[in-house]
């Protein structure tokens, strides 16, 4: 898969076909990769695919001016298809590397099996089904189930829909709703009281450093509500409720777009579970309007447009 | 005078002992990420997991957000109202030597260049008991930046792991000074000196990323206008905030007021260089566009800071390597500067 990555993307700059290729190349930590944004086609022999390609990213095709060949899992090709919906990016001006991915390792949940920080293992190898873990010499395995992240477990689309470069073959998907949504479910579970609690205990540690919002492709604002200062909708400290009030606006400005890619979650370098949030919008969305963001290049965007007989008295 | 040393597992005894007379902190998980904070008591537990935290212990002497004075509107114009200077006595136990070395990158700003009495009333009042590494991060460079993961010139307590037990090295007077008063510890042997050495060797080695940072501020100046350049190095990053507001000798504050009704109150809050809207409030940013704010957060550390207190401002903690969402990491880019200056024609 690589291999054929590497040629396709040398190819596309050779002719001319791209500006860009956005993919990924490792990185300088164990078990990472970083964006490989390049217009150079000798670059295209650093690409690589493994468990670790986490970012999404669509994420830099709306700050990015000419045609880009990119590299897509399934999660970033629904994100390229929003954007798509929202006319943020041209069709014709991207041409998709579908990657059919098995999902990526979450390195927080080898850490709690291996009781080892990531820079502690020796090895993360994928064989199948079963996660090996390589720690002190000694091999430990693992499921699946219990390593990938949770928005992986969740995919529904492992295999982009819309491309224009098939890397491997297709994956079906295989999602294991129960284990990936169990967080959530215990949340939802308590009393809305201790919910609250939970939330203000969570978000009293959020830093406003906005990595969430930068690390999303759906938050393509040029201009975010949390800046603007006439009004200011929220404070720029970071005191809970601001930083509350900050996420649940983010989450209902891309409800319709996001993709649950798991990317504003991975990225908060103090912990706080997003996920819990924009899943649960995300079933919210498919529950009230049959709608599963980025499916459907030629669908509308969900919040973006309404049909004359939706108006209310409201509008009127 | 022989050095002391104390025990591994009289540690807590020893806080309890510090906390008669200061409030004492010391690394915690408890809030959900690790961090410097209030210690509870009794929990020592991160002796065993404890590496370094994510949020620097600046937070406690710049504070993520901090209350400079109330006001009121009276009938005459408003009444202002300064809190009470925050001079607790605090003691900040297991401060690391890159972040003991960045609270003095930080006494440049805060102290030396203007004072700011809302950090150095808590500053002066502060005891810092460092706790040498024993097991650094991948992404550590703290050697290539003339600090020692197990030594420290910054704090007043240098605190430096020996097996079972802790050898205490007396840094200041001031440490000297709570030492003397301090009982229950033991003195060092010739053979705990000899261990401490040689762990101080060890761990030093262990610090595996090295940077060359061999006249960086010069040709980071000559290559200030290569725009292709910090184009390049730029492309990856996503303006977040995280190696900014956790960088341990990133300063940067932005001040608002939030005004309710008739008072209200001044407050100031972290900020980066690394945002858009940074500098917004008299006109717009300068910096509009991403390679020109990476360029400053990399110039301002690597460049601006040397020319104006003769130090780099960066002391290899690592954190923005390990913390950063898309992998930017500093130490490639400060290695891939071109060398454009003048020695180099």
């Amino acid at each position: 898969m690589e291999q054929k990555l590497r040629q396709e993307a040398k190819a596309l700059l050779e002719q001319n076909k791209v500006d860009w290729i956005i993919g990924f190349e490792p990185g300088s930590l164990k078990f990472t990769t970083t964006p490989l944004i390049t217009r150079d086609k000798s670059d295209a022999e650093h690409l690589v695919i493994n468990p670790f390609i986490f970012n999404n990213l669509a994420d830099f095709l709306t700050g990015i001016k000419g045609r880009v060949g990119i590299v897509a899992k399934g999660c970033d090709s629904r994100s390229i298809v929003g954007l798509i919906q929202d006319n943020k990016v041209v069709r014709e001006d991207v041409v998709i590397l579908a990657v059919p991915c098995p999902g990526l390792i979450d390195l927080a949940k080898i850490e709690r099996l291996a009781g080892k920080d990531r820079d502690e293992l020796d090895d993360i190898t994928r064989d199948g089904d079963k996660i090996i873990v390589t720690v002190d010499g000694q091999k430990k395995e693992f499921t699946t189930t219990q390593t990938l992240f949770d928005h992986c477990l969740a995919c529904e689309l492992p295999t982009p829909q819309e491309y224009d470069i098939l890397l491997g073959e297709p994956r079906p998907p295989a999602p294991e709703l129960e284990v990936s949504g169990q967080n959530i479910a215990e949340l939802k579970e308590t009393l809305p009281a201790k919910r609250w609690e939970f939330w203000q205990n969570e978000f009293s540690r959020c830093i406003r450093c906005y990595a969430c919002r930068n690390a999303c492709p759906a938050c393509f604002c040029q201009r975010c509500f949390v800046e603007e200062t006439e009004p200011q909708w929220v404070m720029p400290m970071p005191r809970w409720q601001d930083n509350l009030i900050f996420q649940i606006v983010r989450n209902i400005h891309v409800s319709g777009r996001c993709t649950d890619c798991g990317e504003c979650e991975r990225v908060c370098p103090v912990n706080i579970p997003l996920r819990s949030l924009t899943r649960e919008m995300y079933g919210i969305v498919d529950e009230l309007f049959h709608f599963k963001s980025g499916m459907d290049k030629e669908a509308l965007p969900l919040m973006a447009h309404y049909e004359q007989e939706e108006a209310e008295d409201l509008f009127r | 005078m022989a050095n002391k040393k104390v025990s591994k597992k009289d540690i807590a005894k020893l806080l309890e002992q510090w906390s008669q007379q200061f409030a004492v902190f010391a690394p915690s998980k408890e809030s959900g990420v690790a961090e410097i904070l209030k210690w509870d008591g009794k929990d020592t537990s991160f002796l065993d997991w404890y590496r370094n935290t994510v949020i620097p212990p600046k937070a406690s002497l710049l504070p993520q957000m901090e209350e400079m004075f109330r006001f009121q509107k009276g009938d005459d114009g408003y009444n202002i109202e300064t809190p009470p200077k925050d001079e607790n006595k605090r003691l900040i136990f297991g401060i690391r030597p890159c972040d003991a070395r960045a609270m003095s990158i930080l006494d440049m700003t805060f102290e030396n260049a203007y004072e700011d009495p809302y950090y150095l009333a808590k500053r002066k009042n502060t005891v810092l008991v460092g706790l040498g590494c024993t097991n650094p991060c991948e992404s550590c460079f703290c050697t290539s930046m003339g600090v020692s993961p197990a030594e420290s010139i910054d704090v007043d307590l240098m605190l430096i792991d020996i097996g079972g037990d802790f050898l205490i090295e007396e840094v200041t007077g001031k440490g000297k000074e709570l030492i003397a008063k301090t009982s229950g510890l033991q003195e060092a042997t010739k053979e705990d000196e000899a261990k401490t050495k040689q762990a101080k060797e060890m761990v030093y080695n262990k610090v595996t990323r090295k940077l060359d940072t061999k006249g960086i501020k010069d040709r980071l100046l000559a290559s200030f206008n290569d725009e292709e350049f910090w184009q390049k190095v730029a492309a990856k990053c996503i303006s977040c905030g995280i190696c900014t507001l956790l960088c341990p000798t990133c300063y940067c504050f932005d001040i608002n007021d939030e005004l309710v009704k008739q008072e209200g109150a001044r407050f100031r809050s972290w900020d980066s260089c690394g945002f858009p809207n940074y500098t917004k409030m008299p006109m717009e940013n300068p910096r509009q566009e991403k390679w020109r704010r990476v360029r400053q957060k990399v110039c301002h550390k690597y460049g601006f800071y040397p020319m104006t207190f003769d130090i780099i401002a960066c002391t290899g903690c690592g954190r923005c390597i390990r913390l950063c969402p898309v992998n930017w990491d500093i130490t490639q880019v400060i290695e891939s500067v071109p060398d454009k200056t003048e020695a180099k024609k």
